[in-house]
């Protein structure tokens, strides 16, 4: 939301997407003589197109045409190589490492394939996944679902809506468009006048110190894999005639009913999504909860419990086993229930595999250089992100298995970028308390230790837990809850976790976030004063632990 | 100090407590529940607007500031909102009809629940509620006239006085037809005509935004150049810009000077801005947010040889004692920091004091506070004013003003600012201010880094949540400038 990384402080939107086309630029140096990036503008209004073709791009150019020159020359090169670091992959990782290397004074090349909504071993675009499909459509269209609940929730005050409003598809898809080309847009400015050129192309690893993108051969000094990773289907019979998350937020029209199958976070975020949007969903998770592990069991049965009363058909214990179409072009789910008999779920529009994501390392030439993965295909690296057994080879971001996360992805650039150029050497990745949150309605944030963690880890601690009615929603007849948890070490009275299941959670959670990185005690949290009237004061306001455990062991209630 | 393990020896009670607002309540029921002590509590009937005569459990957070003002808030708040889902494709009605009455019938039920909820953890403690109003016979003696007849007196070893405040109307001709905050939660009907809102403290900028969002046409006149003295500057700038755009008329350096009811039934105020000739405005209301004064008079207080300020606030020493030994005052009555959050921890701090054996002052560094203005305004520690003042050596002061996502696609053309202060010698954040949507809620967990003496490096090191609007104040890279301070601290 902040767009922290945008660095625009000030800027006004929406604008028009400025566009240029794919130039070729004669440069002084004949090493220099590269086809460079274009600001590739496929048309805002075929967002389910998955493919953009620079013909539509031209089309909705009309002499905007302007050729880039070539104001910026290497610097002059002392070595035999063409950049100090080549970056293959433009998302979040990629592009930051490749500033602040670029700042430093390193010469750096980057590579990103050409712009399509879908991600694919030919399409991709600046921005990755966090800005073409990810973070940033996906809560935009949380933003728009969300006028849903306000909705209700303005009811309750008083207010007489007269006519069910409506909501053009159309509209919110081609603006969420426009917003997504205009950032892809910000990054590609931001990288130019960082001093990086940009290459568009696919890039491939030749040797321990070339790169080849798009018939070119660069020699680099370093390489930086940043190339993320994208979706993939679980086997089910039938898997052909579902979509992954990719596809599901550039849907040409609203589905009147969807089924969502796979239980984490992406799946949670778009059931709350086209359930407020007024699809019918169907939520199939193969486990007893809703999210991983990772999140706190209380948290997930409370969020699974919530999506439920907000209108989530949500099916928890079951199998689907299979997706068939109807003649009709609909498509039926059948389903294997833990317990009883199997059922289907006929007439759905949609069918969303959200089974996970791998990382993007094939065909990639890693293999040939000598880079380990690891056994789900990502990068092995060590804490400085370099590659466990080729030396040159870097990577940071979802291609590394670690904690997929845009914010990770940027941090791990940053150090790297610091231990490459920054003349910090020591610049380490540190991935404990990252905080991580479902934008779900409501919300799951968590950083730290579940109760489940903390206990297994610790044996002696404390939970605390409540449950509250948030005002807002005070004055509807069906009261939902919000959820507040604090763990504590019992033995050293320091907070180990954080959680929180609410409308607001995901802005809530980021100070507390410092707060753990800072290893505070439950004393000290409770002498900070509540800010009065909010949700997040009933952090501070936690008197009496829930549970306790002793040696893992509970050995009290209530 | 005092044991009251079991009941006192010449006493009716161990502890009396006058007044069942925030303060009163949490020191009740900790030192019955927690410490075993014997403990009445004395409050006046419920009613929504206080007087000598009117309270009730619950006190002004509950019944006439925090929690009634907060519903309004949201229930204004949606007008933005309709405007907002536009820009998402949302086709619906630009303002469908509002209802006031039923709006302030469930408020008002709320409230009462509330109230109840306040009474029942009373009772379910072990504190005798005894409803009536006290007055102080002596030091050890309080007398209650009964809200249903006759007189009840009990004796305390120790008395504390959690009294509150009420608000109070600047002195100008025809004050007595403006009405106070009390009064603007109970408005039978929404004016339709102008309202006139003078002083521009919190209080009165919350009421703007309030009534300005349910379609009122709003003027705001304070005596100073920026609405909410007090807080930091730019954001005050940045907080009257978006009052300004959201439709509130503001009228700063204005003092009003005589208010008239007319035939019609509104009224004429009239008022001087600096450097202008006198005007006059005619509105359907006016209410007055000029200040608020504590609740010491007919209580006996002199009486009892309990010594009061000039502005007639309980004088109380670190530990909430007043100058009589087993007095002790809490709450907005001591005019400390007027805030529910912290009249509990001085009722907590009081308990563990006097009950607990375990003497404990209450702190008032680094509480966090926020105007409920929309979009809000929050923050923790020091203002860059404050900082200029109480700091030695040099400040960075890191601004960030940014659109949040929300607004790129509704197109409000509204910005966020968020400021951070970094005591450059230390490196220790200082000072945390927000103006923007989320803001009170966001900056409660940076109060708890603040206070826990985060430093600039260690919010850096936190890995932002994306996205969002919080990460912004994970992500402050560059200063925007440096100051000078001129402190001794």
């Amino acid at each position: 939301m902040a767009y922290a990384f945008l660095r625009l402080s000030g800027y006004q939107v929406p604008q028009p997407c400025k566009s240029r086309l794919l130039t070729d630029l004669h440069l002084a140096s004949p090493k220099a003589h590269v086809r460079c990036w274009s600001r590739s503008t496929p048309s805002a209004r075929a967002p389910y197109s998955g493919l953009t073709g620079f013909k539509a791009v031209q089309r909705s150019l009309k002499g905007q045409r302007s050729r880039r020159l070539a104001t910026v020359v290497s610097a002059k090169q002392e070595d035999d190589y063409d950049f100090d670091l080549f970056v293959i992959g433009g998302g979040t990782g990629g592009v930051r490492t490749a500033r602040m290397s670029s700042q430093f004074g390193a010469r750096v090349g980057l590579c990103e394939l050409p712009l399509g909504w879908v991600s694919s071993d030919d399409r991709g675009g600046l921005g990755g996944t966090c800005i073409l499909r990810g973070c940033v459509p996906k809560k935009l269209m949380h933003y728009a679902g969300s006028f849903t609940e306000e909705l209700e929730d303005a009811e309750s005050f008083g207010w007489q809506v007269q006519e069910k409003p409506q909501l053009d598809w159309k509209v919110m898809m081609e603006r969420k468009t426009q917003e997504l080309l205009r950032l892809s847009g910000v990054y590609q400015k931001n990288l130019e006048s960082a001093g990086v050129k940009l290459i568009e192309g696919r890039g491939r690893i030749t040797g321990q110190h070339s790169v080849e993108v798009a018939g070119k051969t660069f020699k680099v000094k370093k390489i930086l894999v940043a190339v993320g990773g994208r979706p993939t289907k679980a086997p089910i019979e039938g898997a052909e005639h579902a979509i992954v998350s990719d596809h599901i937020l550039n849907l040409p029209d609203k589905p009147a009913k969807v089924v969502m199958i796979g239980g984490g976070y992406i799946a949670c975020e778009q059931a709350s999504i086209f359930n407020s949007l007024g699809s019918e969903v169907h939520f199939l998770i193969r486990g007893p909860t809703v999210l991983n592990p990772m999140f706190d069991e209380e948290c997930r049965i409370h969020a699974g419990e919530q999506y439920k009363a907000a209108g989530v058909k949500l099916q928890l214990d079951v199998t689907p086993t299979k997706i068939e179409k109807q003649s009709n072009g609909k498509l039926t789910v059948t389903v294997e229930p833990k317990e009883g008999a199997d059922y289907t779920i006929a007439d759905a529009d949609v069918v969303l595999l959200a089974t996970g994501r791998q990382p993007n390392t094939k065909h990639l030439g890693l293999e040939e250089a000598g880079v380990e993965l690891d056994d789900k295909g990502g990068i092995k690296v060590d804490e400085f992100s370099r590659s466990v057994s080729a030396d040159n080879v870097y990577a940071v971001g979802d291609v590394t298995n670690r904690v997929p996360l845009t914010p990770v992805a940027r941090m791990e650039g940053s150090l790297l970028a610091k231990h490459l150029f920054g003349g910090q050497k020591d610049a380490r990745c540190d991935h404990s308390n990252v905080a991580s949150v479902v934008f779900s309605s409501p919300a799951v944030a968590v950083v730290g230790l579940s109760e489940q963690a903390a206990v297994e880890k610790l044996g002696n601690v404390h939970v605390f837990s409540s449950k509250f009615t948030p005002m807002k929603a005070a004055l509807r007849q069906d009261k939902p809850q919000a959820l507040v948890k604090v763990i504590v070490d019992s033995g050293s009275d320091e907070v180990v976790g954080f959680h929180m299941v609410a409308p607001d959670a995901a802005e809530i959670i980021q100070g507390f976030a410092t707060s753990l990185k800072l290893g505070i005690t439950k004393t000290q949290l409770d002498d900070v004063v509540g800010l009065h009237p909010t949700s997040a004061e009933e952090f501070v306001t936690l008197s009496s632990p829930a549970r306790k455990y002793k040696d893992g062991k509970q050995v009290s209630a209530g | 100090m005092v044991s009251g393990h079991s009941s006192s020896e010449n006493y009716d009670f161990d502890l009396v407590t006058i007044g069942a607002g925030s303060g009163g309540t949490r020191a009740s029921r900790i030192s019955a529940q927690q410490y075993g002590a014997k403990v009445a509590c004395v409050e006046l009937p419920f009613d929504f607007v206080a007087t000598d005569e009117k309270g009730g459990a619950g006190g002004t957070c509950v019944i006439r500031g925090c929690v009634p003002k907060k519903l309004l808030v949201y229930g204004s708040a949606f007008t933005e909102e309709f405007r907002d889902a536009k820009g998402f494709g949302w086709t619906a009605e630009e303002r469908p009809p509002f209802n006031w009455k039923q709006l302030l019938q469930k408020k008002a039920k709320e409230v009462e629940r509330l109230n109840g909820v306040y009474k029942k953890l009373l009772r379910d403690t072990g504190v005798e509620l005894i409803e009536g109003r006290a007055k102080l016979k002596d030091r050890h003696t309080v007398e209650v006239e009964l809200s249903g007849g006759g007189t009840k007196t009990v004796t305390a070893k120790v008395i504390l006085l959690a009294l509150g405040g009420k608000p109070v109307k600047a002195p100008i001709p025809g004050k007595e037809y403006a009405i106070t905050s009390d009064d603007a939660l109970v408005l039978d009907d929404l004016p339709e005509a102008s309202i006139v809102i003078v002083g521009a403290g919190y209080i009165s900028v919350e009421f703007s935004g309030i009534f300005n969002g349910m379609g009122a046409d709003v003027h705001l006149m304070y005596r100073k150049p920026l609405p909410l003295t007090g807080f930091d500057e730019e954001c005050r700038q940045h907080v009257s810009e978006n009052m300004t755009k959201r439709g509130i008329k503001l009228y700063p350096s204005t003092s009003p000077t005589k208010i008239e009811k007319r035939d019609d039934g509104k009224f004429t105020v009239h008022y001087e801005t600096e450097g202008e000739k006198a005007k006059t405005i005619v509105a359907a209301v006016v209410m007055f947010g000029t200040g608020r004064a504590p609740n010491t008079k007919n209580i006996g207080l002199e009486d009892a040889g309990v010594k009061l300020s000039k502005k007639g606030g309980i004088v109380v020493d670190e530990y909430s004692k007043t100058s009589v030994d087993n007095i002790y005052a809490i709450g907005d009555v001591t005019e400390r920091l007027q805030l529910t959050p912290v009249a509990i921890m001085e009722g907590m701090a009081f308990t563990a004091t006097v009950f607990g054996d375990k003497p404990t002052k209450p702190s008032f560094e680094n509480v966090p506070s926020a105007c409920f203005i929309q979009p809000p305004l929050a923050y923790v520690g020091y203002t860059e004013e404050q900082a200029k003042e109480k700091i030695s050596g040099e400040v960075d002061v890191y601004v960030s003003k940014f659109k949040p996502m929300k607004n790129v696609l509704s197109g409000r053309d509204e910005k966020t600012l968020m400021k951070m202060l970094v005591e450059v010698s230390t490196d220790k954040v200082i000072g945390v201010h927000m103006v923007g949507p989320d803001a009170p809620e966001i900056l409660q967990g940076i109060a708890v880094a603040v206070k826990s003496g985060a430093s600039k490096a260690q919010f850096d090191s936190t890995v932002g949540i994306h996205p969002s609007a919080a990460e912004e104040l994970v992500t402050m890279r560059n200063a925007t400038r440096r100051i000078k301070c001129n402190g001794k601290a």
